[in-house]
């Protein structure tokens, strides 16, 4: 799992920060190749039912394990199910579970990282200490173990995700909140007697979008990664429902028969991370050319 | 120095507490007593005598946390329990399969090293080419393909399309030296290829930094071939970082051991994790996330003071 780390020496934008997005992402290839991506999965997954050629859960026993054929691009599943449909829907699940785990890992990972950087001091120094203790445990066994506790399950993978998957949001707010908080506006604020958590609302957590846009698609790529493995590894998705992470699964006992059924699954899986990793990162480079190539 | 070594030990030891207590809360989410359900196939749990004895005989009784105080002690003392599913000691079986492991991490960090470090320095000499665009687009892709379609990938070309490599399987060393070699060959490519993207961001970096430096243009000025300004005067330096990407990237090859040596039979402790995880056989599952945080923290410790020692500006901040 790739740790997210954006060195946080990262120039104040000016104007608002979508019209410094929008540029960014035209400045960089990268960027735009993933953008592209992401954005022609999320329409493969919503509009699945309408462009699937198949059922994803009808059952054709006559015609199990076929390979491609005119009928079945792709060819079909152990149980005759349509493989094009299967992985039409299974985009559904994976963008959904990477998202949402992202916005739970956010919703920990932002408020921490604010508290820490604009109180400071103890809180501070308390606050990352626990950071540093959750980054040194793999979080993919640990996602694992305790979605292995709570049950097999979509709900339980993501909410592991969550408790171990915040602190790179926590670390990367921390750094941009240190940065924007001695700037004269916020000085102002406070000068001017704006409480404490309306200043952090209004005037800073702003000022810290663009980093935390880079973060959200690396963490997204990330997410959907892990849920993959633990669907792999049978506790996440649970059948008749569609996952990539599962249908490899499957199809790798099947790999001498009919190697497209496992080896479809993947394309999409890594195609998809690659996306959102190829937009992550572009857009830290456009960002910051300084940090080009630098260490993720 | 010695602050600054006292600081770091002080950290490592807030952190191992952390970590006992999540490792423990972890074991304690499952509904109802972990144990009672696990042992629910071997034990009669109609009868409430036998149900009560096997509570007492874990403690399960006393308030959590003496429970947890009591699991705690003994786990330091080295008696980590008796595995639920195979009633073996968690301790015999863990040290029977870490040397597969081992060998398998001393492989994949040989693959590691042999693809990352050329790949970073030759990014890094030819900055802003092509060259440097394709390898470092190349380092994304590593972290962006699951190690376990990876694997199947391979297996598919080069064993079952190309029979070159046995598609799985396991041969014990001393066995059979030359098959054991074969057989770790994918396997450990897989978790190898997956840090070197990891590794060879690491040394382009340090290798830009390192090479506008005062010290380098002195070896070029007194003419000096720029092979031998790149081997000798910037690679070395630039290495010194690298041992970072170390300390990273065990945390990343145990998760990977966990699909590998599923997919290629191997008997380690990856293997032995993920059967855990199914049987809910907790007391092997406390011990492997124990294990595996210790060795990382332990490393990142040793990373922290090899770096104080080599860097005197880093005891400082």
């Amino acid at each position: 799992m790739a740790t997210i780390e954006i060195v946080s020496r990262q120039r104040i934008p000016s104007g608002s920060t979508i019209t410094l997005l929008a540029s960014s992402v035209r400045r960089n290839r990268l960027a735009s190749v993933g953008l592209v991506i992401i954005v022609s999965l999320s329409l493969l997954a919503l509009l699945a039912p309408l462009i699937s050629p198949f059922d994803p859960y009808d059952q054709d026993l006559y015609a199990v394990l076929s390979g491609p054929t005119w009928q079945h691009w792709l060819g079909t599943d152990n149980l005759g199910r349509d493989l094009l449909a299967r992985l039409l829907y299974g985009a559904r699940v994976s963008l959904m579970t990477g998202l949402l785990c992202t916005l739970f890992a956010a919703m920990i990972g932002i408020p921490i990282g604010l508290i820490a950087g604009y109180i400071g001091g103890v809180m501070d120094s308390v606050l990352m200490r626990i950071t540093d203790a959750f980054l040194c445990f793999p979080p993919l066994i640990f996602i694992l173990a305790m979605s292995a506790a709570l049950g097999p399950g979509l709900k339980n993978v993501i909410l592991s995700f969550a408790v171990f998957g915040w602190t790179g949001f926590a670390r990367i707010v921390r750094g941009q909140v240190l940065l924007v908080r001695e700037l004269p506006f916020i000085e102002a604020a406070r000068a001017t007697g704006v409480p404490k958590f309306r200043i952090m609302w209004r005037h800073v957590i702003p000022n810290t979008l663009a980093p935390i846009i880079v973060a959200v698609s690396i963490t997204v790529g990330v997410a959907i990664l892990v849920e993959s493995g633990v669907s792999f590894l049978g506790l996440g998705v649970q059948p008749p429902t569609a996952s990539w992470g599962k249908e490899l699964r499957v199809g790798f006992t099947y790999l001498e028969v009919v190697p497209l059924f496992s080896l479809a699954p993947g394309v999409m899986i890594s195609l998809t991370v690659l996306g959102f990793n190829f937009f992550g990162d572009g857009l830290r480079d456009a960002l910051d050319p300084r940090l080009k190539g630098f260490d993720r | 120095m010695a602050r600054y070594i006292s600081i770091r030990l002080l950290h490592a030891t807030m952190i191992v507490m952390i970590l006992a207590v999540l490792v423990f809360v972890i074991a304690r989410l499952i509904p109802g007593d972990s144990i009672l359900a696990a042992m629910a196939g071997s034990v009669d749990m109609s009868n409430p005598a036998v149900v009560e004895k096997v509570r007492a005989e874990y403690g399960l009784n006393d308030p959590i946390y003496i429970q947890f105080l009591q699991w705690l002690s003994k786990f330091v003392r080295g008696d980590w329990g008796v595995s639920i599913g195979t009633g073996e000691q968690v301790r015999d079986m863990f040290l029977r399969r870490l040397p597969v492991t081992l060998e398998l991490f001393l492989f994949a960090t040989i693959w590691s090293v042999a693809i990352g470090v050329p790949a970073g320095l030759i990014s890094a000499l030819r900055r802003q080419s092509k060259l440097d665009f394709v390898l470092m687009t190349g380092t994304i892709l590593g972290v962006s393909i699951p190690s376990f379609w990876e694997a199947i990938v391979l297996i598919y070309l080069l064993a079952i399309a190309l029979p070159i490599f046995p598609p799985s399987g396991y041969v014990p060393f001393l066995e059979n030296p030359q098959q054991n070699i074969v057989a770790m060959i994918l396997p450990s490519f897989v978790l190898g290829t997956h840090s070197a993207g990891l590794l060879a961001r690491y040394v382009r970096s340090s290798v830009i930094e390192v090479i506008g430096q005062d010290f380098i243009r002195t070896a070029r000025a007194k003419g000096l071939s720029e092979r031998s300004v790149v081997l000798l005067h910037a690679l070395k330096p630039a290495l010194i970082p690298v041992v970072t990407v170390f300390g990273l990237s065990w945390g990343s090859m145990l998760a990977g051991a966990f699909f590998i040596e599923i997919i290629f039979a191997i008997p380690g402790l990856g293997r032995m994790s993920v059967d855990a995880i199914f049987q809910k056989d907790f007391p092997v599952i406390q011990a492997t996330l124990i294990a595996v945080s210790l060795n990382i923290l332990l490393v990142n410790l040793a990373v922290d003071l090899l770096y104080g020692i080599l860097d005197p500006r880093v005891r400082i901040g």
